[in-house]
C-alpha cells in the first residue's frame, strides 16, 4: 500500500543521512567476507529507497559520490561502484512516478532487477580489467535485498507516520 | 517566461542528462585508476573520511569479545599461564643459544666484510576486515602511513607468511594476500633446497606450483619457504605446505597444490616485517672484454 490513505510526515534530511550511515556500517562490518557476498549491498538498497520516496533530495549526485566512498572502503577501483549507483538511480528516478504507486511486492521485484543491474554492471568492469568471474554467489545478495524490501519500506514508513496532532 | 517560472518546478537537469554527466566522470576515474594510477591522492583522501566508518562498525563488536573473555573462567587462565610459564623457559633456553649463534654470526660477518644487514622492523597490525570485493583476496588492517607502513611491506603471521602490503591510506592500508589471483612467491622446497615459484589461485583456493617436471621430487607434507629470490620476501620465512602431487600421465607438468600455513582467520593480529634488503644490481655488461671491445669501437 504505497500512496498511503494517510498523509506522510516530512522526512528530516537527518534521517536521510542516519540511514545512509546504518548502511554504510552495515556494508563494512567484519563478518561480510565470512558470508561469501550472502548479504545484500544495503547502499544500493537504500539509493533505491529514497530515490524512489524522495526523488528531489537524492539523486545521482548522491549516488556517486555513496559508491566513491564503496571504493575506497572495499579497495576496488575507483569508480567502479559509481559508475553501477549512478546508473541505478538514474533508471529509479526515470520511473519513479509508476514506481512509487506500485504495491510493494512489485517494487521488490523492481529493486531486484536494479540490484542485479548494478552487480552486472560491476562484473563487467572487472571482467574488463582482467578479472574472472567470482561464481554464481556473487548474486546471492540481490535476491535477499528484494525480500527485506517489504519490511524494511514498513519500518521506515513508520517513522513518517506518526500522527502528528488531533487539534488540526 | 523561463524568469516567471515559480521556483517548486525548478528541478534542474533532467536524471538522463545527471546519469551521462555521472558516468562519464565514473569511466574517467576508473580508467585513470586501474591504467593510469593517478588517483592515489584521492583515495588517501577519502579513506579518511571514511575511517570513523570502519572504527564504528568494527569496535563494538571487538568490545563485545573482550569483555566476554574478561568472564573466562578463573582455571583456564591459571592452568593458560602455567602452560605459558614452561613454555617461557624452553624459549628463553633456546633464545640463550640463538645469542650465541648471533654473536657468532656477527662475527663472521665482520670478518668475511659482508654488508651488514638492515635491522628488521616490525610493527603490529591488527586485521579489520577481509576485503568485501570478490574478485580478490584483500585484509584491510588498522595501520597506515601515520604508523609507517610502507608499501612493500611483508606481513606475516605466527605461522608463515599472510601477504605483502600494497597500498597505504593515512590511517588503514590493504593487504594482498598470498592466495590472491597470479601473486607469485617465489620459494624453496626446505627438505631439498628445491628452488620453484608457488602461486595464488584465488581466495579460498589452495596455492599451486606450476611448471614443475612429473618426476620433481616434491612429496606431500614438504614445507615451501621463501627462497629470498625475488628481493621483496626475505629468504627463509615459512610460506606453504604441499597438500597434494598428482603426477598425471600425459601431462608435461605435475599438478602441485600447497595450503599457506599462515591462519589469520584465526586471529586477528599480523606483524608487518620490512621486506628483503636492496639487493645488487643486475650485471648491465655481459662480461669484462666484450666491453672493452666496445669501447675500441
Amino acid at each position: 500500500m504505497p500512496i498511503s490513505s494517510q498523509l506522510l510526515r516530512p522526512v528530516s534530511f537527518g534521517f536521510i543521512l542516519l540511514t545512509f550511515l546504518l548502511a554504510m556500517l552495515f556494508n563494512l562490518a567484519p563478518w561480510q567476507a565470512a558470508l561469501q557476498g550472502l548479504t545484500p549491498d544495503f547502499i544500493a538498497l537504500m539509493l533505491v529507497y529514497w530515490a524512489l520516496h524522495q526523488p528531489k533530495r537524492i539523486g545521482v549526485g548522491w549516488a556517486f559520490s555513496l559508491g566513491l566512498l564503496m571504493d575506497v572502503a572495499d579497495g576496488n577501483y575507483l569508480g567502479q561502484h559509481a559508475l553501477a549507483y549512478s546508473v541505478i538511480a538514474c533508471l529509479t528516478l526515470i520511473r519513479q512516478r509508476q514506481f512509487a504507486i506500485f504495491p510493494f511486492w512489485q517494487q521488490a521485484l523492481i529493486t531486484l532487477f536494479l540490484l542485479l543491474l548494478a552487480q552486472c554492471i560491476m562484473l563487467l568492469v572487472r571482467l574488463l580489467f582482467g578479472d574472472s568471474f567470482p561464481g554464481l554467489g556473487y548474486f546471492a545478495g540481490a535476491p535477499i535485498a528484494a525480500i527485506l524490501w517489504t519490511p524494511l519500506s514498513n519500518l521506515m514508513l513508520m517513522h513518517q507516520r506518526k500522527p502528528v496532532a488531533d487539534d488540526l | 517566461m523561463h524568469a516567471n517560472q515559480p521556483a517548486f518546478f525548478k528541478q534542474g537537469p533532467k536524471p538522463l542528462t545527471r546519469l551521462m554527466i555521472f558516468s562519464a566522470l565514473s569511466l574517467a576515474l576508473l580508467v585513470s585508476d586501474a591504467k593510469l594510477h593517478l588517483m592515489d591522492a584521492l583515495r588517501q583522501q577519502l579513506s579518511v573520511v571514511i575511517y570513523p566508518l570502519q572504527w564504528l562498525a568494527t569496535t563494538p563488536v571487538d568490545k563485545a569479545l573482550q569483555v566476554g573473555d574478561f568472564f573466562q573462567k578463573q582455571t583456564e587462565l591459571i592452568s593458560e599461564n602455567r602452560r605459558l610459564n614452561e613454555e617461557r623457559l624452553k624459549v628463553s633456553a633456546q633464545a640463550m643459544r640463538v645469542a650465541a649463534l648471533e654473536q657468532e654470526n656477527a662475527q663472521l660477518r665482520a670478518l668475511s666484510a659482508a654488508a651488514a644487514s638492515q635491522p628488521v622492523k616490525r610493527q603490529l597490525v591488527k586485521i579489520l576486515y577481509n576485503g568485501r570485493d570478490p574478485y580478490t583476496a584483500r585484509l584491510i588492517v588498522d595501520r597506515g602511513s601515520d604508523a609507517d607502513i610502507a608499501a612493500g611491506q611483508i606481513v606475516v603471521d605466527h605461522q608463515g607468511v599472510a601477504g605483502q602490503v600494497i597500498r597505504v591510506h593515512p590511517l588503514t592500508s590493504e593487504v594482498r594476500l598470498i592466495s590472491d589471483r597470479d601473486h607469485l612467491v617465489p620459494v624453496m622446497v626446505e627438505r631439498n633446497q628445491l628452488r620453484t615459484i608457488v602461486y595464488g589461485m584465488g581466495r579460498n583456493l589452495p596455492l599451486e606450483v606450476r611448471y614443475m617436471p612429473p618426476n620433481v621430487d616434491i612429496k606431500e607434507g614438504d614445507i615451501l619457504s621463501t627462497s629470498g629470490v625475488d628481493g621483496i620476501y626475505p629468504a627463509g620465512l615459512p610460506v606453504a605446505r604441499i597438500v597434494k602431487v598428482e603426477r598425471q600421465n600425459g601431462s608435461a607438468f605435475a599438478r602441485i597444490y600447497a595450503e599457506p600455513l599462515a591462519h589469520f582467520e584465526q586471529h586477528s593480529y599480523l606483524l608487518a616485517i620490512n621486506g628483503a634488503p636492496a639487493q645488487a644490481p643486475y650485471p648491465e655488461t655481459a662480461s669484462a672484454p666484450a666491453a672493452t671491445n666496445k669501447k675500441k669501437h
